[in-house]
C-alpha cells in the first residue's frame, strides 16, 4: 500500500516537473503560490475572531476586486443572455453578481472555528490562457473538502480566478443555471433577473446590518 | 406509514403499479412546456436543463420545504443542539459502518478492486477494533471512507440518469438512482436479516437515524444556499447534478470532464479591461 502510494506521487512528480520544467516567462504569476496567497487570504477573513461582519464584506470586496475575474465570470454566468443585453444591464449585472459573491462568501464559514489547513496538490494547464489548481481544505475528523480553481492568465501574466470547483460542483455553472431560471420564469427577460437581484441585496445587506447590532 | 414485512410492502408497490396510468396522466398535466424549436439556444438550454416535468416537482419541493420547516429540519437541529459533537460523530461513524456491505458490492460491481479491499478492510477493523463501527480506526489508520450506492453502479454501467426528479422527502433525484434507491432498499443484508428475524423497527429505526445524520450534516449548508440564492429550486437542481457525476467519476480526472467558463457573449475586450481597470 505504502510503496505504491510512494511510486505514485514519485511518477506524479516526475510528470509535474516534464509539463511545468520549462522556464517561466519572466513576470508570469505562479499558480500556485497565488492559489496558496488567496486560499490564506480568505481563510484569515473568515475565521479572525472578533471581526464584525461590515469589515469581513469591506475585506472579501478588495479580495474579490483583486484576485477574482468577476466581468469575465459574469459574462459566463448570463451565458447567451449577454448577447441579449444592453450595455447598461451588463453593468449592472457585473456590480450586482459581486455584491452578491462578496455577501454569499463574508458570511460563509464565519462561525467556523479556523482549524482549516489548505494544501494546494496539483497544477494544470487548462487551454491557452488558463490553469486549474487543484487543492484539499482538511478539517479536524472529517473528510477533506477538494477545490478546483480555474485560474486565467491576463496580458500582463497576472491571474485571476474565473471559477472555484468545489466538491466537483462548479460555482460559476451553478450561477449560470440558477440565473437562467430566473430569466426564464420571467418570460426572457434579463431585467427579471436584475430586479431579482436587486431585491436579494436589499435582504441580505438587511440581514447583515441586524446581525452586526446583535454583535 | 411503514409496512409490517415485505410482503406488505410488496402489496402496496402493486397497488401503485395499478394506479400508474392516473398518475401518468398527473405528470403530463405537470409538464413543463418546451421552447419552439426553431430557437436552437433555448432547445439547447432545455436540454441541459432536462427537467421536463418542472412545475411538478417544483410543487413537490415546495412540499418538501414544508415538511423540513416544520419535522426535518427541526428534529435535526434538536439533534444538533441536544447530541454534542463526540456523539453525533460515533452515531456517524456507526452508521456509515452499517453501510459497508452495500458499499463493498458497488465498488465489486463497478469493478473498483482497490476501493473494494479498502471498503473490507475498513469493515473489519471498525467493527472489531473499532467497536461495531463506534470509532473510525481505519481512517486514523489511513484507509479513508467513501461512498458508493447502486445509482452510481447504474451510471458507471452506462446508465443515463434521465429527467430530474423530486422525490417526496427523500429531495433531488432522477429515475437512475430511484432505481438504485429501491435496489439498495431490498438488498441490504443487514436489512434482509432483521426482516427475517422480525426486528423491523430496527431496520426503520437505522433508516430514520441515517435521514437524521445527513440533514444534520446540511444544516449549515442548504441555509446557506437558500439564504443567497434567487432559486433556491434551481440551484439545488445544478448542485445535485453536478455533485453526483462527481460522485460518479470518483473524483478520477474531474477537472477535464467541467466544461470551461468561456466567452460567450460578444462584448468587445476593450470594454472587458476598461471595466477590469475600474474593479481594481
Amino acid at each position: 500500500m505504502i510503496s505504491r502510494r510512494f511510486f505514485f506521487a514519485a511518477a506524479a512528480g516526475l510528470l509535474l516537473s516534464l509539463s511545468f520544467g520549462r522556464p517561466a516567462v519572466a513576470g508570469d504569476q505562479d499558480p500556485r503560490a497565488f492559489v496558496v496567497h488567496l486560499a490564506d487570504k480568505a481563510m484569515e477573513i473568515m475565521t479572525v475572531k472578533g471581526a464584525t461582519d461590515q469589515d469581513r464584506v469591506t475585506k472579501f470586496r478588495i479580495l474579490f476586486a483583486n484576485d477574482v475575474d468577476i466581468p469575465e465570470i459574469s459574462k459566463f454566468v448570463l451565458g447567451r443572455y449577454w448577447r441579449l443585453s444592453s450595455p447598461e444591464q451588463q453593468q449592472e449585472f457585473i456590480r450586482s453578481f459581486e455584491e452578491i459573491l462578496v455577501l454569499t462568501w463574508s458570511a460563509r464559514f464565519k462561525d467556523y472555528g479556523g482549524d482549516l489547513r489548505h494544501t494546494v496538490t496539483n497544477v494544470s494547464p487548462d487551454g491557452d490562457l488558463g490553469v486549474m489548481v487543484d487543492s484539499l481544505v482538511d478539517r479536524q475528523r472529517q473528510q477533506p473538502i477538494a477545490l478546483q480553481w480555474r485560474l486565467r492568465r491576463d496580458g500582463g501574466g497576472g491571474l485571476r480566478v474565473t471559477d472555484l470547483v468545489v466538491e466537483g460542483s462548479s460555482m460559476a455553472i451553478t450561477y449560470r443555471s440558477e440565473y437562467a431560471a430566473v430569466i426564464q420564469a420571467n418570460g426572457g427577460k434579463v431585467e427579471g433577473l436584475l430586479s431579482a437581484l436587486r431585491a436579494k441585496l436589499a435582504e441580505l445587506q438587511a440581514g447583515g446590518s441586524s446581525s452586526t447590532k446583535a454583535d | 406509514m411503514f409496512p409490517a414485512s415485505r410482503s406488505a410492502f410488496t402489496r402496496i408497490a402493486g397497488s401503485i403499479f395499478g394506479l400508474a396510468p392516473i398518475l401518468a396522466l398527473a405528470l403530463v398535466a405537470g409538464c413543463a412546456t418546451p421552447p419552439p424549436a426553431d430557437d436552437p439556444e433555448a432547445v439547447a438550454e432545455w436540454e441541459q436543463i432536462n427537467d421536463p416535468l418542472e412545475p411538478l416537482n417544483r410543487d413537490i419541493f415546495e412540499f418538501n420545504r414544508f415538511a423540513d420547516t416544520y419535522a426535518i429540519k427541526p428534529a435535526a437541529q434538536g439533534y444538533h443542539d441536544v447530541v454534542p459533537k463526540f456523539g453525533r460523530e460515533r452515531i456517524h461513524n456507526f452508521l456509515t459502518n452499517l453501510n459497508s456491505p452495500l458499499i463493498f458490492a458497488n465498488d465489486l460491481l463497478q469493478g473498483e478492486g482497490d476501493r473494494a479491499v479498502q471498503t473490507f478492510f475498513r469493515a473489519m477493523i471498525n467493527t472489531s477494533f473499532g467497536l461495531l463501527g463506534y470509532a473510525d480506526v481505519a481512517a486514523e489508520a489511513g484507509i479513508p471512507a467513501h461512498e458508493e450506492d447502486f445509482g452510481q453502479t447504474l451510471a458507471v454501467w452506462g446508465v443515463g440518469e434521465g429527467p430530474y426528479l423530486m422525490l417526496p422527502i427523500f429531495g433531488p433525484s432522477n429515475p437512475r438512482d430511484v432505481t438504485g434507491l429501491l435496489v439498495e432498499w431490498f438488498a441490504d443484508p443487514l436489512d434482509i436479516y432483521l426482516n427475517n428475524v422480525h426486528r423491523e423497527w430496527i431496520v426503520y429505526t437505522r433508516g430514520a437515524m441515517s435521514g437524521l445524520d445527513k440533514r444534520e450534516g446540511l444544516l449549515d449548508s442548504l441555509d446557506e444556499i437558500e439564504r443567497t440564492s434567487l432559486d433556491y429550486y434551481a440551484s439545488l437542481r445544478s448542485l445535485y447534478r453536478q455533485h453526483r457525476a462527481s460522485e460518479i467519476r470518483n473524483g478520477h480526472d474531474g477537472g477535464s470532464k467541467v466544461p470551461a467558463p468561456s466567452l460567450t457573449g460578444s462584448a468587445e475586450p476593450a470594454h472587458i479591461d476598461e471595466l477590469s481597470q475600474q474593479a481594481q
